[in-house]
């Protein structure tokens, strides 16, 4: 068994906070010669690369020239060995206060072994770009999956991507002036400017018709506005605007709490994967500040992440059936599904946000009689779920909804570096808890489970990935009960580091959650980045609808499991009447007593 | 005395076509709920339903006419339909061809909702009417060729003396099978309900409708169904309870017809909440597939087998 000690075992962490922060005293040629793929792409870029660092245990940095972006992403992204290796997302950073530049990094997960997680890696492309002009060359023009994160920085730090095949307003509300950038640093979180509302949508391309699904559309469940194009019933094109539960997370956290402060926030922008959110900020930190977290905790953690991937499959099936009519197999999934919800309420004391995690471990320790009745519900799960999977798999309507339906090929599926069971679905062998080193967080290393891959990649798959994952879970979750190591839940962190980085990963239910943390002075976060599995595989979603029928878009959105609020992580306000209301405390809760028993 | 009870008859038949729909419906949620492992509403919920949009003002987003009176005219038709079809062996409005007048005015039901769909600015109105259209215009062929051989194999094109002259023959059976597959299809339910798809498109023809204009809609496809299912047992008991020429006979009839109407609607409920909603193009491409086996059993009809 691997423990966490044996993590560090070959490689020594550098120095850490030496030459404020930076650690340029790290041997190059150490580095590059840990992981398979460095020193290749060190020889290809030599004369562009400024700087070269490890940042945590798999984590690499290259500082390099703006003007390569493009060429070093794809670089690593088309790697002829790397098949897997996909482009994360990218962080856009305000360091002006510190060093007078902007910073845009992209980063991409390298896989070099399948499964593999001390094989494969994390590499970081930061360039810095001057503060009169942040602009960069586009990477969106030759890979669509930099589509929306390169509106996303031009949005909200005034980045010019240049070249960028579709500028337009991705983020922030229609009625949001230009040129006002929340996430830079000289703007305070509670500025919340408007000016009259102008709207960017894509023309209707001749001889079609319009269909707005959305924003409020019974087949979404969240504000969302596709606005199919369609000729007759077929959808010929699609255009995507959403982002309506922007909550501007991210500046919350950056601006005015502590690390641990920020732990709870983070489990909060998500009402299903919430967990994996922590977890992943979690981790985040606890290898910013080179802590190992007890094994007892990361058995646990793991235990609540499987126990979510569960619940999440279960309601994804029944609202997968609800979308094509089956409200039979609807109601039952979720029948199956409310003993889990019970089971970590047991556990944990809440239903949903769990409230488990804190930084350097878990708060609640789970009592020895508690694992009697974990086992039961696994049982009791894998039995409903196998006489439900019976039913839904034997109706012929069903079947004919979900069979061949919004194909997703697989090269499509990588260039947009689609995650988690969608990708699965469409032959991508990538799972983030083994691909990567989860160790220090989770326990993945230390139990045995298969990665269902299915190479149709329509709905039918999609159903099937996630099925076949559920028993996989359930059969975790009994591996981990069983080996369910004793000792403390968690070790206290202290300070952090000044203006480290790291970044913290899980696979959620729907992909690779990732959270990428640079702390700042006094144990408060620099720049929080989160990046949900959603957002990288909703930009492919016109890709799944075009060609196929407006009655399958509901079941097609469906598919890829979205959750828009993970996504779009501001204030309150109200596009039709432009009007932004904050509420005083005082008013709050004269509100709350107000209408207290009606909400 | 034969005429009181006639009238006594036709006025059950008014009363029961009028009350028992939305019960029926009531009995469908139940069935539906019970196999979904829930308790369901009560038998009345749908009557309360229906009170409740009764009650309510509509919103008006058109200036079009259509829009309000669409939903009258859908459950005139309904009615008229109802009224056509023998209750306990008596026929409300009885006249030579109202085989030709009920196929035609449940058709009506089905275009008055595609008027009201089409006569607002919406596109999931227009593409809901567009669906109910293209369900019309590929099972009504099949109904009009079925009607045919019970029309032949009747020799009458009045429908109570249709059900009164049925001869059993190969073909007629092979009709009912078809003619039950195709009243399913056009009373709607899952997985034929394509045209109100709510997921897809909330609600299709009825999505603009609110309150009393939504009431009188679902009131209307109530009775509607009602009548198609109507017509249907009626098919089935007639040949076997003729000859009907007095009052006991009469009465055991109307019992029956009712006691069957009743007993399909679990069976219809358990159709509905077992099966997910088909694809219009897949629906079109059955119905054509039975159109062409109509028209076999057509040929066979007046083969005389």
């Amino acid at each position: 068994m691997v423990t966490t000690k044996d993590l560090e075992a070959h490689f020594e962490f550098e120095c850490k906070a030496c030459e404020n922060g930076r650690c340029a005293k790290a041997d190059v040629e150490t580095i590059l010669s840990e992981r398979e793929g460095l020193k290749e792409f060190y020889e290809a870029f030599k004369e562009h690369i400024r700087e070269c660092k490890r940042m945590t245990y798999g984590q690499y940095m290259f500082v390099i020239d703006r003007e390569v972006l493009p060429d070093a992403v794809l670089w690593w992204h088309n790697h002829p060995e790397f098949k897997e290796t996909h482009m994360s997302t990218a962080v856009g950073t305000d360091e002006r206060p510190l060093n007078g530049h902007f910073v845009y990094m992209p980063f991409l997960s390298v896989q070099v072994e399948h499964r593999n997680m001390d094989r494969n890696y994390w590499v970081f492309l930061k360039a810095y770009l001057p503060a009169d002009d942040p602009s960069f060359p586009s990477v969106a023009a030759k890979l669509p999956a930099a589509l929306w994160i390169e509106r996303e920085v031009k949005d909200l730090l005034g980045f010019n991507p240049v070249g960028h095949p579709d500028p337009r307003r991705l983020i922030l509300p229609e009625d949001w002036p230009d040129g006002v950038y929340p996430l830079r640093k000289d703007m305070d979180y509670r500025h919340s400017p408007i000016t009259e509302p102008k709207t960017e949508y894509r023309p209707t391309p001749e001889g079609t018709s319009l269909v707005p699904l959305g924003p409020v559309h019974m087949g979404v469940e969240e504000p969302a506005h596709f606005r199919l194009f369609v000729k007759g019933e077929t959808i010929v094109d699609v255009d995507y605007r959403g982002f309506y539960s922007h909550r501007g997370i991210e500046k919350t956290g950056e601006g005015r709490l502590t690390y641990n402060q920020v732990l709870f926030l983070a489990e909060r922008i998500c009402g299903i994967c919430g967990y994996q959110h922590s977890v992943s900020y979690a981790m985040a930190v606890e290898r910013l500040a080179d802590v190992e977290i007890p094994d007892r905790a990361r058995y646990i953690r793991t235990l609540m992440l499987e126990l979510e991937r569960i619940h999440n499959h279960l309601l994804w099936v029944g609202i997968a059936a609800h979308m094509v009519g089956f409200d039979t197999g609807f109601m039952h999934a979720w029948r199956i599904r409310e003993p889990v919800m019970w089971l970590v309420e047991r556990l944990t004391g809440n239903r949903k946000q769990y409230g488990m995690n804190i930084v350097g471990g878990v708060r609640r320790d789970i009592l020895d009689y508690r694992k009697e009745e974990i086992l039961k519900v696994v049982k009791e799960i894998r039995e409903g779920t196998k006489k439900f999977l019976d039913i839904a798999l034997n109706t012929n309507t069903f079947i004919k909804r979900a069979e061949g339906v919004g194909i997703l090929p697989y090269k499509v599926a990588k260039a947009y570096s689609v995650l988690g069971p969608t990708a699965r679905a469409s032959g991508r062998r990538i799972d983030a808890r083994l691909d990567q080193a989860t160790k220090t967080a989770m326990a993945y290393n230390e139990v045995d489970f298969k990665v269902p891959v299915y190479k149709e990649g329509d709905v039918l798959a999609r159903v099937l990935v996630r099925m076949d994952e559920l028993f996989e879970s359930l059969w975790i979750v009994e591996q981990l009960i069983d080996q369910m190591p004793g000792g403390d839940i968690m070790v206290p962190i202290g300070d952090l580091p000044e203006y480290e980085e790291a970044l913290g990963f899980t696979e959620a239910h729907r992909g690779e959650v990732v959270h990428y943390v640079m702390t700042g002075e006094k144990n408060k976060v620099y720049r929080w980045k989160v990046r949900a599995p959603t957002y990288n595989n909703l930009p492919a979603i016109p890709e799944m609808l075009r060609g196929y029928h407006v009655a399958d878009a509901p079941l097609i959105i469906a598919s890829i499991d979205p959750c828009y609020s993970c996504t779009e992580r501001v204030q309150f306000v109200d596009v039709e009447t432009g009007k932004v209301k904050v509420l005083t405390e005082a008013e709050f809760n004269e509100l709350s007593i107000k209408y207290k028993g009606v909400f | 005395m034969n005429e009181y009870v006639g009238w006594a008859f036709k006025i059950a038949g008014v009363i029961l076509f009028l009350l028992l729909p939305p019960y029926l419906d009531g009995i469908a949620r139940r069935v539906k709920a019970r196999l979904q492992y829930r308790r369901g509403p009560p038998l009345s919920q749908t009557w309360y339903d229906l009170k409740k949009l009764f009650a309510i003002p509509s919103v008006i987003p058109t200036k079009s006419a259509v829009f309000r009176i669409a939903p009258y005219l859908a459950l005139a038709s309904a009615i008229t339909a109802a009224l056509l079809l023998p209750y306990g062996g008596y026929v409300p409005i009885n006249y030579g061809y109202n085989l030709i007048v009920f196929f035609y005015v449940i058709v009506m039901v089905s275009v008055f909702i595609m008027l009201g769909g089409f006569s607002v600015q919406s596109a999931f109105s227009h593409l809901g009417s567009a669906r109910e259209m293209q369900l019309l215009l590929t099972v009504e062929p099949i109904l009009a060729v079925v009607y045919g051989v019970l029309a032949y194999n009747a020799g009458s094109l009045n429908i109570a003396t249709i059900f009164n002259n049925l001869h059993l023959t190969p073909s007629l059976i092979l009709a009912i099978i078809i003619l039950a597959y195709a009243l399913y299809v056009e009373s709607g339910f899952v997985p034929f309900d394509i045209a109100e798809a709510e997921q897809e498109v909330i609600g299709g023809p009825l999505s603009e409708y609110s309150g009393r204009l939504l009431g009188v809609f679902y009131y209307a496809i109530y009775i509607k169904r009602f009548a198609l299912l109507w017509f249907f047992v009626s098919l089935i008991t007639y040949p076997v309870m003729r000859p009907i020429n007095d009052v006991i006979t009469s009465v055991g009839l109307f019992i029956v017809q009712i006691l069957l109407t009743i007993a399909f609607y679990p069976i219809i409920a358990a159709l509905e909440a077992t099966n997910a909603r088909l694809r219009i193009d897949h629906v079109v491409k059955v119905n054509v597939k039975i159109f062409f086996i109509g028209l076999g059993i057509l040929a066979m009809a007046f083969m005389g087998w």
